[in-house]
């Protein structure tokens, strides 16, 4: 099978810093990968090596099945929506979406022709005229996304596109985004730091940290079966929960250290007795009970109310977030006691923070079924 | 060659071709003559050996006959008085004018701009217009000087060997401080307004907000103008050509005029390369300073 | 105390002091139409009672004014010529890269931009001489200029090239462009301004060259215009009505230049030396 995108052991430095480390990623046509992570984690410079902007030092990036590494960004046939948008300044709305066209010598009419197109199915149609410093951040955010579309390149590369808008906007141009993806049956490799985007919008999520991929999959199973305690604790909102813990004498369950408070928990699988591990529970997989009648019963710090959610914060260390749905009647000082379910239970080894347990999902980037069905129904 | 032309395209020799070209013109009209001077200093030059490339090396003298000439020492004091007096005047006088519109008030940046009129006129244009200005019989100066009652006599400025150097010094103070206040006014205007105010609500008058924050928060800023002050005084020569050229008996010469004095109206090359020599590596340790000073700039 | 009124008061003293420091321009402008008689009244006059207007067309004929300006914007275009040429491509590197051989260019740039005319006159004249290059002293003067502004020109035009954002050239490769193409179709005219602004600062500067052209122009019908000035005003001169004049004609197009243009200028001026 070939990959739309292939990167096989890929390597950059700068200098003596080691940028991205031995990266392997290959993307079927028709998926929307996202690559998430901290900033400073190598995901921009992953997208600026696909795009040809930055050169890889060592290992191997093919697209469409052809050798990229020495090829020039012009001749690589992708298109990219930049953080800033990089909308051409002294160019109007239509220039800017032809520009391209109109270097690979089409013809006038025709790049006109081609932007009116795309301009209707991006609403941009009365906006033509203008130039982009005449645009609110939204619409320049339309015209960047309608300059990449114009080519029908091989991919879309997407650099953080939706940073620079407010929160309501952006939840609004994840699903458009999402949407042309699937409408124009594009390949595309989206980057951002923010989990939840990357959660919605993806087929196949990337987690990176200090280059290298610390796990990638699709968006539940990285949030079921995270490889390892970074991942587990980057994806999720609000973050999991980690107590040190020791595996108990029977191995069946797990000592869990508050500091002054200790409790004990059954773990789903046995493990090695006297392991020193690190226990993650999502908050959301808690819920609360009167206390003596849970697993266990802890204090009560901090109660955060939104309105449609409550985060009970524990006056323990660490601390241990509860998220129950509704208006909770718990208050700061009361003890609770806390039903967990041990098959949400996620056990890392202490030291090396790894997965204890269960197996690792599939890590192959291919679209769901849907998209392929919607191929055949061509 | 199609990975040359590739790289002109695509890679990073476009950017070598690009500034490969102008470095090389730059070492050759500027790199070269640095270190033909430097050997000219150690040679005779003179009309008839001007054509020819090979003249007889004479050592250390050039440099021993410069500093046993009876004028070498009043010259080189001239040239301290004429950087300090200059550069206190430009920086004062600016510095004044940058404190009084930084106070913003409609018109302020388009009156400050025009100060720079000076800066930007021909150098013996502005020779000329002090020139006349400081003409010892009917100069305009004079006359405001004798009604304000600051003097009884005509100040002869051009000839008087007491005055001559300053007369010089007031035209190249009036030259420069328009470029002074223009740098401080942009020093004083990336200073956050929010400093102020919180000097104002611990409790500090406008003096100690002088003190304690205007200038340590110039300070970066202030280095830099001082040192490129002593740059550009030391690049000035039309004045001195223009108003008294090196007289009366040299007590208005510095040595950037000295210099080409001797290589230009003495025919004697060598004497004027042996001042270029010194003269540049004085220079190029201001530059130092101010590269140094300015650093936080060159690394953008 | 309002604040119109305290504006008004501030924008009343800000006048005065400009006042104060143009003096000497208005000067130039007034001796220049003063009878001879009226430029050695005493006390002098601050207004000329007669001006003479016909002065400017008699000194700009007897001086051979035209002559001299031709020479002043031949080296000028010149220099300004060839140093954008050289230098805009230079600058662009220099504001593209973040690297230990940029800063050592940069460094070595800004160098060669303190270096006097003064003392490097010396070694070019006499390097210029050996190559034959004083039979064509303009042109020999043009290069000098070149070498000596270029490096000031480098250094305003890198910052000009640094507030064009990467990401637009980025985008342009993106979209299909070479280096070359990119370069041309993109920042190149967003940064025209800056580049203009320069020009116009380095060609002011040439204008008023007087060093070079001094030293390394005998012939007097090759001379620029501030040599023509230099030796317009012998030592014990009285005509300095004459020569005002010739001064008004000659720095007046600069003015008026800098004036149109004064808030660019000072701007693109400011950017280069300090940030």
């Amino acid at each position: 099978m070939t990959f739309q995108i292939e990167l096989n052991g890929v390597n950059k430095y700068y200098g003596a810093f080691h940028a991205l480390k031995d990266i392997n990623l290959a993307i079927e046509e028709g998926t929307f990968v996202a690559l998430v992570g901290p900033s400073g984690c190598g995901k921009s410079t992953l997208l600026r090596s696909l795009a040809g902007l930055e050169k890889i030092t060592a290992g191997e990036m093919k697209i469409a099945g052809q050798r990229m590494n020495d090829v020039p960004p012009r001749k690589r046939d992708v298109a990219m929506v930049f953080q800033s948008y990089a909308l051409y300044p002294h160019m109007t709305v239509e220039e800017n979406l032809t520009y391209s066209l109109r270097i690979r010598g089409v013809k006038k009419a025709e790049a006109r022709k081609a932007a009116e197109e795309v301009a209707t199915t991006t609403g941009l149609s009365h906006l033509m005229k203008r130039f982009p410093r005449e645009l609110s951040g939204g619409q320049r955010q339309r015209v960047a996304m309608s300059r990449a579309i114009i080519r029908h390149p091989k991919a879309f590369l997407f650099d953080e596109p939706l940073s620079n808008l407010d929160a309501a906007l952006r939840v609004h141009m994840r699903k458009e985004i999402r949407a042309l993806h699937d409408r124009l049956h594009a390949t595309s490799v989206y980057v951002t730091h923010d989990q939840i985007e990357a959660m919605t919008m993806a087929d196949h999520v990337v987690v990176m940290r200090d280059g290298v991929i610390e796990q990638q999959g699709r968006p539940l199973d990285l949030y079921d079966r995270p490889a390892n305690r970074f991942v587990a604790g980057f994806i999720g909102s609000p973050a999991m929960n980690f107590i040190p813990a020791v595996v108990g004498e029977g191995g069946a369950d797990a000592l869990l250290d508050f500091g002054r408070t200790r409790a004990r928990l059954a773990l789903a699988a046995r493990l090695t007795p006297g392991l020193a591990v690190t226990v993650g529970i999502r908050p959301e997989h808690i819920s609360i009970v009167a206390a003596g009648e849970g697993a266990f019963d802890i204090p009560v710090g901090i109660v955060e109310s939104t309105g449609s959610a409550t985060y009970v914060t524990s006056a323990t260390q660490p601390e241990l977030t509860v998220v129950e749905t509704g208006r909770g009647a718990v208050k700061s000082g009361d003890v609770i006691g806390l039903s967990i379910d041990p098959k949400q239970l996620h056990v890392f080894d202490a030291e090396t923070g790894e997965r204890i347990g269960t197996e690792r999902p599939p890590v192959t980037a291919a679209s769901p079924p849907r998209l392929h069905l919607a191929e055949g129904a061509r | 060659m199609k990975r040359f032309l590739s790289s002109v395209t695509d890679g990073s020799g476009f950017d070598i071709g690009l500034v490969l070209l102008p470095l090389a013109f730059l070492f050759v009209m500027s790199g070269l003559p640095l270190v033909y001077n430097v050997v000219m200093s150690f040679q005779e030059v003179d009309m008839f050996s001007l054509g020819s490339f090979a003249r007889p090396f004479v050592g250390l003298k050039n440099y021993i006959d410069l500093f046993s000439q009876p004028e070498t020492r009043p010259i080189l004091l001239n040239t301290a008085i004429f950087v300090s007096a200059s550069i206190a005047g430009q920086f004062l006088i600016g510095f004044g004018l940058a404190l009084f519109f930084w106070v913003n008030f409609p018109g302020a940046s388009w009156l400050r701009g025009l100060f720079l009129v000076s800066w930007v006129m021909p150098g013996l244009v502005v020779g000329a217009i002090w020139n006349w200005i400081l003409s010892g019989d009917f100069g305009v100066l004079n006359f405001l000087l004798r009604e304000t009652g600051a003097i009884s006599g005509n100040i002869f400025w051009r000839s008087d060997p007491n005055y001559s150097l300053w007369a010089v010094i007031i035209a190249n103070i009036w030259l420069g401080t328009s470029f002074n206040m223009i740098l401080l006014s942009v020093g004083l205007s990336g200073i956050p307004k929010d400093l102020y105010e919180a000097a104002e609500l611990d409790g500090a008058n406008a003096f100690q907000r002088f003190w304690t924050i205007t200038l340590p928060m110039m300070r970066s800023t202030i280095g830099a103008i001082i040192a490129l002050g002593l740059i550009f005084t030391l690049q000035q020569f039309d004045l001195f050509a223009a108003i008294t050229s090196g007289g009366p008996n040299n007590t208005s010469n510095v040595t950037q005029y000295w210099a080409w004095d001797l290589s230009f109206r003495q025919y004697d090359f060598a004497k004027g390369a042996t001042i270029s020599v010194i003269m540049i590596v004085f220079v190029m340790f201001a530059s130092v300073v101010y590269v140094r000073s300015t650093r936080h700039e060159v690394r953008g | 105390m309002s604040d119109t009124f305290r504006n008004r008061l501030m924008f009343a003293v800000a006048l005065v002091l400009a006042a104060i420091y143009l003096f000497p321009l208005y000067w130039m402008y007034i001796t220049a139409l003063k009878t001879g008689s009226a430029m050695f009244a005493t006390p002098p006059k601050f207004w000329p009672s007669e001006p003479q207007w016909g002065i400017y067309e008699y000194v700009w004929q007897s001086r051979n004014m035209g002559r001299y300006l031709w020479n002043s914007l031949v080296i000028a275009f010149g220099a300004v010529s060839l140093i954008a040429v050289l230098g805009v491509g230079c600058a662009y590197v220099l504001a593209r890269y973040r690297n230990i051989w940029v800063d050592v260019g940069l460094f070595l740039i800004l160098m060669l931009q303190v270096l006097p005319a003064s003392l490097m006159v010396t070694p070019t004249f006499v390097g210029f001489s050996q190559f034959g290059l004083l039979d064509t002293p303009r042109l020999a003067v043009i290069l000098a200029i070149a070498a000596k502004s270029m490096p000031f020109f480098v250094v305003l035009v890198r910052a000009t090239f640094m507030s064009v954002p990467m990401e637009l050239e980025e985008a342009a490769l993106v979209d299909g462009n070479s280096r070359i193409g990119a370069f041309f179709n993109i920042v190149l005219p967003l940064a025209r301004n800056g580049i203009l602004v320069s020009a116009i600062l380095i060609f002011m500067q040439a204008f008023g060259e007087f060093v070079y052209s001094k030293s390394m122009i005998q012939a007097v019908e090759l001379q620029p215009a501030s040599v023509g000035l230099n030796s317009f005003m012998g030592p014990n001169t009285n005509e300095w009505n004459n020569i005002m004049a010739y001064a008004t004609i000659y720095v007046t197009p600069i003015l008026a230049a800098f004036v149109l243009l004064q808030r660019r200028i000072v701007s693109g001026l400011t950017s280069g030396a300090l940030k």
